[in-house]
């Protein structure tokens, strides 16, 4: 036997049972199936395959058991959407049933049917109840205008039930008037154009206002509500409409009495702010509000966070009522954490001792989390009374000297801000909250200690011990603790750098090189960076003037704070969120106060644009305070430091960990007295040294003067300062190297209209200490003459490494101004006359040298063999120490030492026949190799 | 003493007879159903689902479901197959076009298992208007005679007019009583 059997339907079984009791005669019997059917549907059992017994029981004169069937036609019409249609003629005829509930309960079964096939047999029936004679089932009618709206919205329109429910609105029973409104709101709000298929206009307004004082509570929510979406034509309108909602302020309904005050809240837009009506509206508005607080903790906590918001839009309101905002000992800490919100909101110069002596009670409780809050509540006071602030900063201060964990953490991440806020006032304390640096565990606290550190690190004389200790666990703290240390170091370090350079040195290499956390490590590469090019810049950045926070920094922001208030009485305006956030498919209707001159078009309403104050978004507002050190720092290099450009150098050779052997770097100065005006603009020169590195092309045309006459190699000058550049004066450039003597060729032209006289010379520090040996000797130069000169070096100057070695930064004043600019000097000028290494030494040497700082570099296109290589390279003192023939190729050794007596030794293999050569390098500093090898390149060319 | 037994039995024993009017949309079954329930002639409207009325017939008490004709009704009719004592098949004998799709319905519906011993009546409806197929037309027309083991008649009948309504109800009923 086949396994099939199990899927035969079996003729046994509970389903089967019930389904002879359906199609039994004894209506009796068949009740109690059908009551046996829905309770099974009510546990979740499937009952699906019952459906057309079931609906055949439809047609009974038994109001229960046709409940029934309606209950279980709703549940399953949606899984039998084929055989629903089956019931579609009972509907028909219910609708016509003299019992009015039978035609309300057949049309509202209906609107629950959601099968797409049957709806337009419904259409009929739901017309006729809609003009029923009795208001029970009219108002029935109309929710399912909505309900079928919501199934298919072109239908509705198309057969005209937007129309029918329109009247409706002027219907003589309120409670249909109601209902009409609800139900076209909510057509309203799903409509997928975003405009209302129905605009109210005055008279409707008006019968809607008639029927609200007499409809059920719910009736008035919903008639409230819609008022709320209609804008008043003008000013007077507004009042008119005010005046008649106010009564329902009095109600005891907690809904019906917000929905007022929305719509209240939303008319009083409309009115001059100083208008008496508001004023006294305003006064009308307190006592309802402070009514609901009485009433149970929930409805408590909706009211508050509706108060929220509308002490943020209208601050006056409640001005007066901070008592009922103290918190009682019995409140759920859900209405106490808001309530001290408000507080906060609410507190201002005059009751600001009262709110005081509050919050240290509460900051003496005993849940931690409202305590913690209490706390923060007092910087806040602080922060926004600013009369306040002394008393508060005492409170914190008694606070902390409780040595509560909590409470002295919450106070320091508070008296953060209260620095912040009020500058030089308060760093008194410092000292006392440093007493508490070991007890911080939380990452906020430890962070905002740190931010102090590092803020008045000039003030603390062992801020850098302070920071140290914190270094040792850098890999196991919070993100946030981490990029404040970091920061804080480099504050202390700029302040402070005789002492604190292994310390930046090491938080820069944990926070760039034993970090997984991307923030962390640019941050550390971008001070790294800056330390490096710029320590003015890196001053100006990292110790930027900041901005002043705001009194509060979590008010909602102005435009979301609009759209909340017109979301009063709803989930919205309890999340503080627009519905859009977490209800999905609400793109339709954006609310929008309306506007207050009444005279703006609509689309300026509909961007919600009433209030014309800026406050920043409350997110940026709060990430400013808790990194505090970034941000602000708009200005960049360029802007004229007073720095030394010596720190960059030694920074980088210190920082940079490749201590390199060859210039021998001098010791980190910092003096921040010697003003050197070349570093104004390092940015921008680097930049041009890259350029004119790259257009040396240009230079071709001035190249051929000087080299032909000596067979050291002189590279053609180059155009270092065009004309536009330097006002008129045209440099350009090249090095050589004459008797032992580093010479700077310079080509001067006067292309402006007046003479050019007073020059003047400076070399920025550069790699090889390069300075002039004597002052620049140039007479007065007449419009559109030009004069070559050539100026003596010596290396005896001030050392800095230069990126790429070879730079050379220049400043030439005239009498008409200042100019900087750079130039790469090709390296072979620095090789010195003695450079010829003995072959003993130079064997050793070569193996001295660890293999890792041998470089190795192919030269195309080599035409010379290896003799005419070595004559070649002995003019521009590179000396060949040795030649060999080994397996068919020519091996060259030569050796070259630099003014700073660093050496570099080659090895170039030469295949006869074979244009390229194979030039092996090898120095101690590894950075001269690629500079050396682009000379041989430039040289065995030339 | 049987007799007794028998007027007792039709007093209280008998259940409702459960009677089907199927036949194809407009053929005027919801007219017929009100016809034998109240004897008046109601505007109806097409009948998308079903009717369902207890119309009492001489003493007999019946259940009549009256089934939408519609093609996309149609297919359901067969939900309501089980446990039916009769069938009225009605005809519009007006509309020639459509005998041959009345005919198929009323073919496969016989066929079903579950009305296999479900008595027939075939009414030839509206003959009232003019042109419309005889009884004798309407009988060929569906192919009656091919009709074997089962108890049916046909009718003219003109619901609106109420004619060939008592003589049917009447056949009906004696048939019914006759086979229990």
């Amino acid at each position: 036997m086949t396994d099939s059997k199990y899927f035969t339907t079996t003729k046994k079984g509970e389903i089967f049972e019930l389904k002879s009791e359906l199609n039994s005669d004894k209506k009796e019997k068949k009740r109690e199936a059908v009551k046996k059917v829905i309770a099974s549907m009510t546990v979740g059992k499937d009952v699906s395959a019952l459906f057309p017994d079931v609906a055949n029981c439809m047609q009974t004169d038994n109001l229960e058991l046709k409940k029934l069937v309606y209950l279980y036609l709703m549940n399953y019409a949606k899984s039998q959407p084929d055989m629903a249609i089956m019931a579609v003629n009972t509907f028909v005829k219910d609708c016509e049933d003299p019992n009015p509930l039978i035609r309300a309960l057949a049309v509202r079964t209906m609107g629950c049917i959601r099968v797409d096939k049957i709806t337009e047999y419904l259409c009929e029936p739901l017309r006729k109840c809609l003009k029923d004679d009795d208001p029970y089932v009219r108002k029935t009618a109309a929710v399912s205008v909505a309900k079928l709206h919501d199934i298919n919205a072109a239908l509705v329109e198309e057969q005209g039930f937007l129309d029918s429910l329109k009247d409706l609105l002027s219907d003589s029973n309120p409670m249909v008037v109601a209902n009409a409104v609800a139900a076209l709101s909510e057509i309203n709000e799903a409509s997928a154009t975003g405009r209302p298929l129905i605009e109210m206009n005055a008279p409707t307004i008006n019968k809607l206002l008639t029927a609200l004082n007499e409809c059920t509570e719910w009736g008035q929510v919903f008639i409230l509500d819609s008022l709320s979406n209609y804008t008043p034509k003008d000013e007077r309108e507004a009042q008119s409409i005010c005046e008649r909602i106010t009564p329902r302020l009095a109600h005891a309904n907690a809904a019906v009495v917000l929905s007022a005050v929305k719509v209240l809240m939303k008319y009083m837009e409309m009115m001059g702010q100083d208008a008496e009506f508001v004023v006294s509206l305003s006064k009308k508005l307190a006592p309802p509000l402070v009514t609901l607080l009485s009433s149970e903790p929930e409805v408590q906590y909706v009211a508050l966070r509706n108060i929220n918001l509308i002490i943020q839009k209208r601050p006056d309101i409640l001005k007066h009522e901070m008592k009922v905002f103290f918190v009682k000992y019995n409140d759920p800490i859900y209405v106490k954490l808001e309530k001290l919100d408000i507080m906060i909101r609410l507190a201002s110069q005059n009751n600001i001792a009262q709110v005081l002596s509050e919050l240290k009670e509460y900051a003496t409780e005993v849940d931690v989390d409202f305590v913690r809050k209490s706390v923060r509540a007092i910087g806040r006071c602080a922060i926004k009374v600013e009369q306040s602030a002394e008393r508060c900063v005492s409170t914190l201060l008694d606070l902390i000297q409780t040595k509560v964990n909590y409470v002295v953490q919450e106070a320091i991440v508070v008296i953060k801000d209260i620095f912040r806020k009020y500058p030089n006032k308060y760093e008194s304390i410092i000292a006392t909250l440093c007493e508490n640096l070991d007890t911080l565990d939380e990452p906020e606290a430890r962070a905002s200690m740190i931010w102090i550190i590092g803020e008045y690190a000039e003030r603390i004389d062992n801020a850098d011990e302070l920071l140290e200790s914190f270094l040792d666990s850098f890999q196991d703290e919070n993100t946030q603790v981490q990029l404040q240390l970091l920061t804080a170091i480099v504050k202390l370090f700029l302040k402070r750098p005789t002492d604190t350079q292994e310390l930046v040195q090491q938080v820069l290499s944990l926070a760039t090189q034993d970090s997984d956390n991307p923030d962390l490590r640019d941050r550390g590469f971008i001070y790294w960076r800056l330390l490096s090019t710029d320590p003015a810049a890196a001053k100006e950045v990292v110790l930027a003037e900041k901005p002043l926070i705001s009194e509060e920094t979590d008010l909602i922001e102005p435009t979301l704070l609009d759209e909340l208030i017109c979301h009063i009485a709803s989930l919205a305006s309890v999340y503080h969120k627009p519905p859009t956030a977490f209800v999905e498919g609400t793109g339709g209707l954006k609310r929008a106060l309306p506007s207050r001159s009444g005279e703006e078009d609509a689309s300026v309403m509909a961007t919600g644009g009433a209030s014309a104050s800026v406050i920043p978004e409350p997110g940026s507002l709060i990430g400013d305070l808790l990194s505090m050190d970034i941000g602000g720092g708009g200005s960049t290099a360029g802007a004229g430091g007073t720095g030394n450009v010596d720190i960059l150098g030694g920074g980088l050779d210190i920082l940079g960990g490749t201590a390199p052997s060859a210039p021998v770097s001098e010791p980190l100065r910092y003096d921040s007295e010697e003003s050197n005006s070349t570093d104004k603009s390092n940015a921008i020169r680097n930049t041009v040294i890259r350029l004119q590195s790259t257009n040396s092309l240009l230079g071709d045309i001035f190249g051929l003067s000087g080299t032909s006459s000596t067979t050291f190699h002189i590279p053609p000058k180059q155009v270092w300062l065009p004309a536009p550049k330097g006002k008129g004066m045209e440099i350009s450039g090249t090095f050589s190297r004459k008797n032992g003597q580093i010479h700077m060729v310079l080509t001067f032209s006067n292309k402006a209209m007046q003479p050019m006289n007073q020059f003047a010379v400076q070399l920025n520090k550069n790699s090889f200490g390069l300075i002039p040996a004597q002052a620049l000797n140039v007479p007065n130069i007449p419009p559109n003459q030009s004069l070559d000169i050539s100026l003596p070096l010596n290396t005896n100057g001030p050392v800095q490494k230069m990126e790429p070695l070879t730079n050379l930064q220049v400043a030439i004043k005239n009498n008409i101004d200042v100019f900087y600019f750079a130039c790469v000097m090709p390296i072979h000028v620095f090789f010195t006359e003695d450079g010829n290494m003995e072959k003993k030494v130079f064997l050793a040497t070569w193996k001295d040298i660890p293999s890792a700082n041998e470089v190795q570099f192919t030269l195309e296109n080599i035409e010379c063999n290896a003799d005419g290589v070595s004559t070649k390279m002995n003019q521009n003192n590179v000396f060949t120490v040795a030649k060999r023939h080994l397996e068919g190729q020519d091996m060259v050794y030569q050796s070259m030492k630099f003014t700073n007596d660093v050496w570099a030794l080659a090895e170039l293999k030469i295949q006869p026949g074979n244009p390229s050569v194979t030039l092996a390098i090898k120095s101690r500093a590894l950075d001269v190799c690629h500079s050396i090898f682009a000379i041989y390149d430039t040289i065995l060319h030339n | 003493m049987g007799g007794v037994m028998s007027y007792f039995r039709g007093l209280f024993g008998s259940r409702e007879m459960r009677i089907l009017i199927l036949g194809l949309d407009g053929a005027g079954k919801t007219t017929l159903l009100y016809r034998l329930q109240v004897g008046e002639v109601v505007t109806t409207i097409p009948t998308i689902g079903f009717n369902v009325e207890q119309v009492t017939y001489k003493n007999l008490k019946f259940q009549v479901w009256d089934l939408g004709g519609q093609t996309s009704i149609r297919p359901y009719w067969r939900c309501y197959y089980s446990n039916t004592d009769a069938i009225i098949y009605v005809v519009d004998s007006a509309d020639r076009d459509r005998m041959g799709i009345s005919k198929q319905e009323l073919v496969s519906m016989l066929e079903e298992e579950e009305l296999k011993s479900a008595i027939l009546v075939v009414l030839a409806n509206k003959q009232d208007i003019e042109g419309a197929m005889s009884v004798t037309e309407v009988h060929q027309a569906l192919g009656l005679e091919a009709l074997k083991n089962r108890t049916f008649q046909i009718f003219k009948a003109s619901a609106i007019q109420g004619e060939g309504l008592d003589e049917a109800m009447e056949w009906l009923s004696n048939s019914l009583q006759a086979k229990k």
